[in-house]
Order: structure tokens, then C-alpha cells, then sequence
């Protein structure tokens, strides 16, 4: 994923020194967290987060008002989210929540809400405020970057006391709010860098060099006029999915080539010049880890010599009323968010706090979707390979999180230890899911269906058993911002 | 109460709709519905079970005919249709009542009972029953819900599917025994392979099949659009030589609603400029086979595609009403619009010789748009325990997959006993 760093150089602006590193923690206030702080703020109901309120700031850089603007919003989300994650987590089971594991990441949520409610009842009006407020959120997402490996290896250590289904429902919920979690802070994060007032972004000359980590970003900033970035913080509203896929073809063919020998190859066709407003990191996640599945099937199957056939098309912006879908049927709240493209819900993005009891979709049905926007053009990318197929039996386990068809020494190799094998392979450090080789916890294709729905979008699998797969991913996007 | 004595007479009922094709008005508000009647004797039909069978069980059975099978089958016909009609009846019975208000509704049931107490079909009265359950489905959605409607279409229809296959297997096995090639426990002389069982054929060949539709989709569409309308090619690929025991109508039936499905498309989103082709993929695997078609006709329309797998429709629920409505009329001239049964691929060919309402919908005029193409399908599909899948890019195209069992030793897909009584 991209880094702070690389967040950073995108937007013309060398990382800045302390107080952002790791080390000025201490200089962070923090306040005792009470039982009934978190159960004040989890009975606030969350509401559907679209990629237009992050934009709504204004296009980098911000004024000041602007900025304090982005941190008081940030500031109205967050504390409520973080309090329902640890509802959530204290309502499994006490043996699984005692794994140490598990329990350290009850720990960083604790602590990061300690780290909000001297803010409580305050707003931000003072740049100096600002500036201590940024370091809170880098401090946030500094803490929660390992949470996913953490606790895939609690769950795993803990497998006796609770069920797959309960695991994957648990997860589910909780890795789709981190998605959300994540963006909102990182988000301010890019907009203060693109925002720092000394700093002129116009006469930035050097473009980032040698140790930036590849990405379709970059490459797409050297194209781009000096004067007119198309990133709005960490969202790029001119983002072109086909460099995205080249790149990470390069990187999984590259994997592919040391554990296999051999490369296989893509072919892109439909229209590739195709752009949309996406979060670029997010993208990448979701690409790789379906590349590795249609590489690893592809080359276990033999037919490396036959390309694997991806198609962008890009969907029209309609003005077709998406609320009409809304109003339908409140009753089926889950099962619209999931089969209709154009409208995002509280279960999409996990805010749906299914222990806690609050937010439950009968309680609260029409506050927990929101039609995306009229004229939000998208893209749908069809990835189709000769890998072979799915299996029938494989096919229901599809999309349970930690279920791969590795075997069980590789898991335990992945989980026991922090950097194995293949993980030194990868360049550029692990992606938000934390695994980076050919096949890792398991977690890939039900943590990039979770990206891809944030926003409305989905990906849908079918397999033709003894042939190969279609996979369809589809995005929607900001629309005119 | 219902007032027994206002019962319209059926036999004027049915003959006037069959003859005079009224259009499309608005239902009357009562007067329609079905009269109260003791229901001992369908009580004793609905406590049975239906004993599903299998296309196997089908093709042994009728593999070696003789005098004892033949009379075996006929009673197991005799026995299976009243006892699934029966059940249908039930299901009608407990809709809500509202639904029975309805015109269309209520004259499907009235030949359902009809058919109950005869225990033999009407053919041409049976012949509007599809277009009429699905218009009457459409009529009464303020009052029964989307979903429920649904399942009582599924139900009624996989029902209806199973008895004509029992109905006409059975015609189909008595013909071949009385004729006068036939002796009692002969083998065929022919390859076993190359036999139809009844109306199974056992080497239906995939490639085959999709190219006879695809003649028939482009004829239908040239005849719409002008001679002069350019039309997609259809390309085949994958495993060619697949073959398996289907039977042929039912194929044909779904591969000719995709294959026009794509074709128009195609050609209204394309219009005159060169049509990107249709893609078509056969490929088989030890337990079944699966065949995507492919096309680049834009996709399917956002406002819609909630609703695509539903006789229940959203947006275009007036129109398609209105298209409903016309099909009776089409059942009685159908003559005109197909090909002469001369031709390689007209319809009167195994399987239509019972005169399938099947064939009928498939010869409609393809600007006639039912809406009922794709979730009739997918009753077809999973009739022999197979599936249809369909996936949209967007305003790209659409793929759909179409999965059906090798082996033919998949029981029927019927709705039970449990699932009848269930709350």
C-alpha cells in the first residue's frame, strides 16, 4: 500500500520530520477510556461514507479553514467507529478475546480512542491544533497497520473456541469498518501534506526518484501538467485501471518467475484508456491478489502459453435514479446493498454492529443506504483465465476469510513467524491485507470483495469447472468532482 | 363466503378468450373469483408425495420397451399428474385471496381444476397458461409481494415442466411401441447412442444445438429488423464434439432465449456499424457441461438488473403487460411465423409434435419483449438440476453461463411436500 511517504512525493512534498515519526507518541494526550464513553459513542448511529464526502474539503491544496473543515469532520466519525469496533470485539467470546493476539488489537483501539476524546468537546480552529491533531491520525494508522496478520493469527490460534462462520461473520464486519477507518484518516493525512501552507506545490520540480514504490500514480503525476494534480488526498480522480493492472502484473509475474519459472502473460482489451475517481492503493489490493489467483491457476493448470484475457469497460454515467431502488423494500436492506450496483450501505462498510445491537438493518434501514450520486461513471474489469476452474467443493468456501487451498504447513510457517520465505521475496513491504506471497492466509478474495463493495462496487466469481474463471470486478467512482 | 352461484360458465370463458382476443383492459374488480368447493377429494391427492424421476431413469426405462413398461408407464403417468396438479392447486389455494381476484389468476385456476377433474390436459387451453400466469403475476403486485409471487411462479412452472415431460414421455414411448417397426423387447438396431429414448434425445450435441438456435434467432431478427440488418457473427469455441442426454426442446428453449437475448442487443446498441460477434464457449468436464455466451450488447440497464431473474417486473411492468397480452393471439397464428416444417429447423420437429407451448413463445416476433425469457430459463435450467448464471459489464455486454448435468442422473428439481406447507 502506499505509504505516508509516497502519499507524501505524490502531492510535490518531501515526508517531514517530527513530530509524525513513531518515537513522539508520548507528545500525544491521551485521555482515560471509560466503559461508558464507548457505550455513549456506540449508540451513535454510523452513516454510509461516500467517496464525495472526502472530497468535499476541496481540491488541494486547502485553505485553512478548509483544513481545520476536513479535521472536525474527521473528527465526527471517528471516535463513534472506534468505539463500535471494540463493542464488537467485547462481545466474542472471553477465551478468544484472551489470545494475546486478539487482545493486542482490543489494545490499539482502546488506545487509539484515548488518543480522540481529549478532543470530545473540543472543534479545531488553531493551525497548531491542526498539527496536533494530524499526529493523533498518523499515529492511528501507524498502530492498526499490522491488525489484519494479528489477528488472522489469533483466530487461527483460537480455532477451538469459535466457528468458522462465526470468524468470517466477525470479520467481515470488522475489516470492512477498518477500510473505512483507514481512509478517513489517511485522507486528512494527504490533504494537510497537499495542504501545507509555506510550501508552494506549483514550483515542486523533482518528481519522486528511485525508491518510490511502483505505482500507477506516480507514473501518472509525470504526465500530468504541474499545475492541475487529479489527487484530491489519497484519491485520484483521473485514475486509469490499466496502468494499475500493468503494474501489478509486473510484480506478481516477477513472483511467479522465482517460485515457478515460469510468466504468465495478460491481454488487455475493451477500452483501456478508461479512467475513473479510485482510490489507488485500494485498486492495487484488489488486482493483485486476483492476478496472483489467475497466475497461480494458470500455471498449475499448465497453460501459461495462453494469455489471461482482461477486459475494462467502462460503465456509462447514468442520471438513472438509484433512490428508486432504495425506497423498493425496506426490508431488504442486506440483500439490495449486495445485488445492486449504485447504492452503498451500512453493511458494506461494516457499520453494521451485529454484537453491539445497534445499527442492526431492521432498526435502522433507510439511514443505512445511500444511493450513490447520479453520474457516477464506473468500470467493470473482467479477468478471464484457463486456469482450470473452481471446484464445486472449493466453490462454498469461496469467500470465508482464512480459507485457502494451501496446505497447513505453509499456513502455520505464515503465522508463526513474521517475515517467512516468500514474504522477503516482495519488494515494497506487505499490502493492507499484510500477506505478499502467492498464497497467503486466505484472506485475499473476501478482503478485496470488501474494497471493491466499500463503494458500491462488487466482485462477482464465476467458475467454469475444468476450463478456467471469469472474475468481474466493478468500481464505481466519485463522479464530477 | 364466495356465492356458489355466480360461477361464470368455463367452457364459454376459455373459448372466448381463445377466439376473440381481447385487448388488454383493466380487470374487473370481482365477479372472477372461484367458487367454493369440497375439497375432500383433493385433500386425498394432496396428502401424496411426487415421486421426482430422473433423465436416467427416463432413458433405461424406455430403452427396452415392452408391453408390461409400456402399461407401467401409464400408470405412473396416471398416478404423478393429478397428484402434482393436485398440489399446484394447493399452492393457488393458499395465495392470498387477493390474488385470486385477478382475472388471469383465477382462470388458471379454474383450468387447473378442470384439468384435475379430467385428468387429462386441454392442450390448446394450456397453451395460454404461461402468458397468462405471468400477466396475472404483473396485475397483482400492489397486493402479494414481489417475492412471493416469485415462488409461486417457480413452483408452478417446474411443476408444469415435469408433468409434461412424464405426459409426453409417455405419448412419446407409446408411439414408438405401436409402430409398426417396433417388437416387443427389441434392441435397437441403430447404434444405442444415436436413439431417442421418448423425447430424449441421448447424443444431444451442443455445437449443433447452438448453431440450429442461432439460424433460428438470426431468421426471427431479419424478419424484424429488415433483411438488410447486420447481423453479429456467432463464433463457437472450446470443446465442440461434447455431447450428452437432454432433452432437445428444453435446450433449445434457453439457448434460443440467450442467443436472441445477445443478438439484439447487439444489434440495437451497435446499429449499423460492423457488430462485434457473439462468443460462445462449450466446455465439458467429467460431471457436466457449461456453455457462456458472450456478447459486447452493452450490458444490462442498471434500473432493471434488480429485477432480471423476476416474473415480478419494475420499470417496464406496463409494457411487457401489454406484450403479455398478445401472445394468446399469437398461440392461434403461430402458423405464420414459423418455418414450414419442411425446413431443416422448424420447430415441428421431436418435441414440438405435442404442440409445446415452448414453441410458440420461441416463434414470437422479436420486438414482442415478454420479460419471462430469462427466469423461464433458469426454471429449465435447474429442472435437471443444472444453472443459469448471467453477468453484466456494464455498458460493455453480458456474459451467461448456462450449466447442465453430463450424466442425467440428477433427480428432477420439484417443490415438496415440506416446502408446500411451509409457513
Amino acid at each position: 500500500m502506499l505509504s505516508l511517504r509516497a502519499v507524501a512525493r505524490h502531492n510535490g512534498f518531501p515526508l517531514p520530520r517530527p513530530p509524525l515519526s513513531r518515537q513522539s507518541t508520548r507528545h500525544i494526550q491521551t485521555a482515560t477510556v471509560t466503559d461508558s464513553d464507548i457505550a455513549r459513542l456506540a449508540s451513535q448511529p454510523l452513516h454510509p461514507l461516500t467517496l464525495a464526502d472526502l472530497c468535499k474539503h476541496g481540491h488541494p491544496p486547502l485553505s485553512k479553514q478548509a483544513l481545520f473543515n476536513s479535521a472536525n469532520f474527521t473528527l465526527s466519525l471517528l471516535p463513534a467507529r472506534l468505539a463500535h469496533r471494540i463493542q464488537s470485539l467485547r462481545s466474542l467470546p472471553y477465551i478468544v478475546v484472551a489470545n494475546p493476539n486478539v487482545h493486542k488489537i482490543h489494545g490499539n483501539y482502546v488506545h487509539s480512542l484515548s488518543t480522540l476524546l481529549p478532543y470530545a468537546e473540543r472543534r479545531i480552529e488553531t493551525l497548531q491544533d491542526e498539527i496536533a491533531f494530524t499526529a493523533v491520525m498518523a499515529d492511528l494508522v501507524q498502530t492498526h497497520s499490522n491488525t489484519i496478520s494479528i489477528l488472522a493469527r489469533g483466530f487461527l490460534e483460537a480455532r477451538k473456541y469459535i466457528t468458522a462462520r462465526e470468524v468470517t461473520r466477525f470479520l467481515d464486519e470488522h475489516l470492512r469498518a477498518r477500510i473505512g477507518t483507514r481512509l478517513i484518516a489517511e485522507q486528512h493525512l494527504a490533504l494537510h501534506f497537499s495542504s501545507r501552507p509555506h510550501h508552494d506545490l506549483h514550483s515542486s520540480s523533482s518528481a519522486p526518484s528511485s525508491s518510490a514504490p511502483s505505482s500507477s500514480s506516480s507514473s501518472q503525476q509525470h504526465n500530468r501538467d504541474a499545475e492541475e494534480s487529479s489527487y484530491i488526498g489519497v484519491i485520484d480522480t483521473a485514475l486509469k485501471p490499466a496502468n494499475i493492472i500493468r503494474n501489478c502484473e509486473a510484480m506478481v509475474g516477477e513472483i511467479c518467475e522465482l517460485k515457478y519459472g515460469v510468466r504468465p502473460t495478460i491481454k488487455m482489451v475493451g477500452e483501456t484508456e478508461t479512467t475513473i475517481a479510485h482510490i489507488p492503493m485500494h485498486l492495487e489490493y484488489i488486482l493483485t491478489e486476483l492476478l496472483k489467483n489467475s497466475f497461480r491457476a494458470t500455471i498449475e493448470a499448465g497453460m501459461e502459453r495462453e494469455a489471461i484475457e482482461i477486459t475494462i469497460a467502462p460503465a456509462p454515467a447514468s442520471e438513472a435514479q438509484t433512490k428508486t431502488l432504495k425506497n423498493k423494500n425496506k426490508n431488504r436492506v442486506e440483500q439490495m446493498a449486495h445485488d445492486h450496483v449504485g447504492v452503498i450501505s451500512n453493511y458494506d462498510q461494516g457499520s453494521v454492529d451485529y454484537a453491539s445491537g445497534s445499527n442492526k438493518p431492521d432498526q435502522a434501514a433507510s439511514g443505512n443506504i445511500r444511493a450513490l450520486a447520479e453520474s457516477t461513471p464506473g468500470v467493470t474489469i473482467r479477468i478471464r483465465d484457463r486456469g482450470g476452474g473452481i471446484s464445486p467443493e472449493n466453490l462454498k468456501n469461496l469467500w470465508e476469510y482464512g480459507f485457502t487451498t494451501f496446505n497447513e504447513e505453509e499456513i502455520n510457517e505464515k503465522t508463526s513467524s513474521s517475515a517467512g520465505g516468500m514474504d522477503a521475496v516482495m519488494a515494497g513491504g506487505g499490502g493492507p491485507g499484510g500477506g505478499s506471497s502467492l498464497a497467503g492466509l486466505g484472506y485475499g478474495l473476501p478482503l478485496g470483495r470488501a474494497y471493491a463493495e466499500y463503494f458500491g462496487g462488487g466482485i462477482a466469481v464465476q467458475s467454469l469447472w475444468g476450463w478456467g474463471t471469469d472474475v468481474y470486478l466493478s468500481l464505481r467512482g466519485v463522479g464530477r468532482v | 363466503m364466495l356465492n356458489i352461484a355466480r360461477r361464470p360458465s368455463a367452457h364459454l370463458r376459455w373459448t372466448t378468450t381463445l377466439l376473440i382476443c381481447r385487448p388488454y383492459s383493466a380487470p374487473p374488480s370481482n365477479g372472477n373469483i372461484p367458487p367454493w368447493r369440497p375439497s375432500n377429494v383433493l385433500d386425498e391427492w394432496v396428502q401424496r408425495e411426487a415421486h421426482p424421476i430422473s433423465l436416467r431413469q427416463l432413458t433405461f426405462f424406455g430403452r427396452t420397451l415392452n408391453e408390461s413398461r409400456l402399461l407401467s408407464s401409464a400408470n405412473y403417468v396416471r398416478l404423478e399428474l393429478p397428484t402434482r396438479i393436485a398440489h399446484r392447486l394447493r399452492n393457488m389455494q393458499t395465495l392470498p385471496y387477493s390474488a385470486l381476484t385477478n382475472e388471469h389468476i383465477s382462470h388458471v385456476y379454474e383450468a387447473y381444476y378442470r384439468a384435475f377433474e379430467t385428468f387429462r390436459k386441454v392442450p390448446e387451453e394450456h397453451l395460454t397458461v404461461i402468458p397468462r400466469l405471468a400477466m396475472g403475476i404483473l396485475e397483482i403486485q400492489d397486493s402479494v409481494s414481489g417475492d412471493e409471487c416469485d415462488r409461486f411462479m417457480n413452483t408452478l412452472l417446474r411443476s408444469r415442466i415435469s408433468r409434461r415431460v412424464i405426459a409426453e414421455q409417455h405419448l412419446a414411448l407409446n408411439e414408438t411401441f405401436h409402430s409398426p417397426w417396433h417388437f416387443d423387447g427389441k434392441k435397437s438396431a441403430v447404434a444405442p447412442e444415436d436413439e431417442f429414448v421418448g423425447e430424449i434425445f441421448l447424443k444431444c450435441n451442443a455445437k449443433e444445438i447452438v448453431e440450429k438456435c442461432a439460424r433460428r434467432a438470426n431468421e426471427l431478427t431479419r424478419k424484424a429488423y429488415g433483411p438488410t440488418v447486420s447481423l453479429p457473427k456467432i463464433v463457437l469455441q472450446g470443446h465442440l464434439d461434447t455431447t450428452f442426454p437432454y432433452i432437445p426442446s428444453h435446450l433449445e428453449y434457453i439457448l434460443g432465449e440467450l442467443l436472441r437475448n445477445s443478438i439484439q442487443s447487439v444489434v440495437e446498441q451497435r446499429g449499423s456499424a460492423e457488430p462485434p460477434p457473439i462468443e460462445v464457449l462449450i466446455c465439458e468436464a467429467a460431471q457436466h457441461v457449461i456453455i457462456r455466451v458472450s456478447d459486447q450488447g452493452g450490458g444490462i440497464d442498471r434500473e432493471i438488473l434488480p429485477y432480471l431473474w423476476s416474473f415480478a417486473k419494475g420499470p417496464r411492468r406496463m409494457k411487457r403487460l401489454k406484450n403479455l397480452g398478445q401472445v394468446p393471439r399469437l398461440a392461434a397464428t403461430m402458423q405464420d411465423l414459423q418455418l414450414p416444417p419442411s425446413h431443416p429447423d422448424s420447430t415441428a420437429g421431436s418435441g414440438e409434435k405435442f404442440g409445446s407451448s415452448l414453441a410458440s413463445l420461441s416463434g414470437r416476433p422479436p420486438d414482442l419483449r415478454l420479460g419471462i425469457g430469462l427466469p423461464m430459463s433458469r426454471i429449465y435450467a435447474e429442472y435437471w438440476a443444472g444453472s443459469l448464471e448471467l453477468h453484466s459489464l456494464e455498458g460493455y455486454g453480458c456474459d451467461a453461463f448456462l450449466q447442465i448435468s453430463r450424466l442425467g442422473n440428477k433427480n428432477e428439481v420439484l417443490s415438496t411436500r415440506a416446502t408446500m406447507d411451509a409457513v
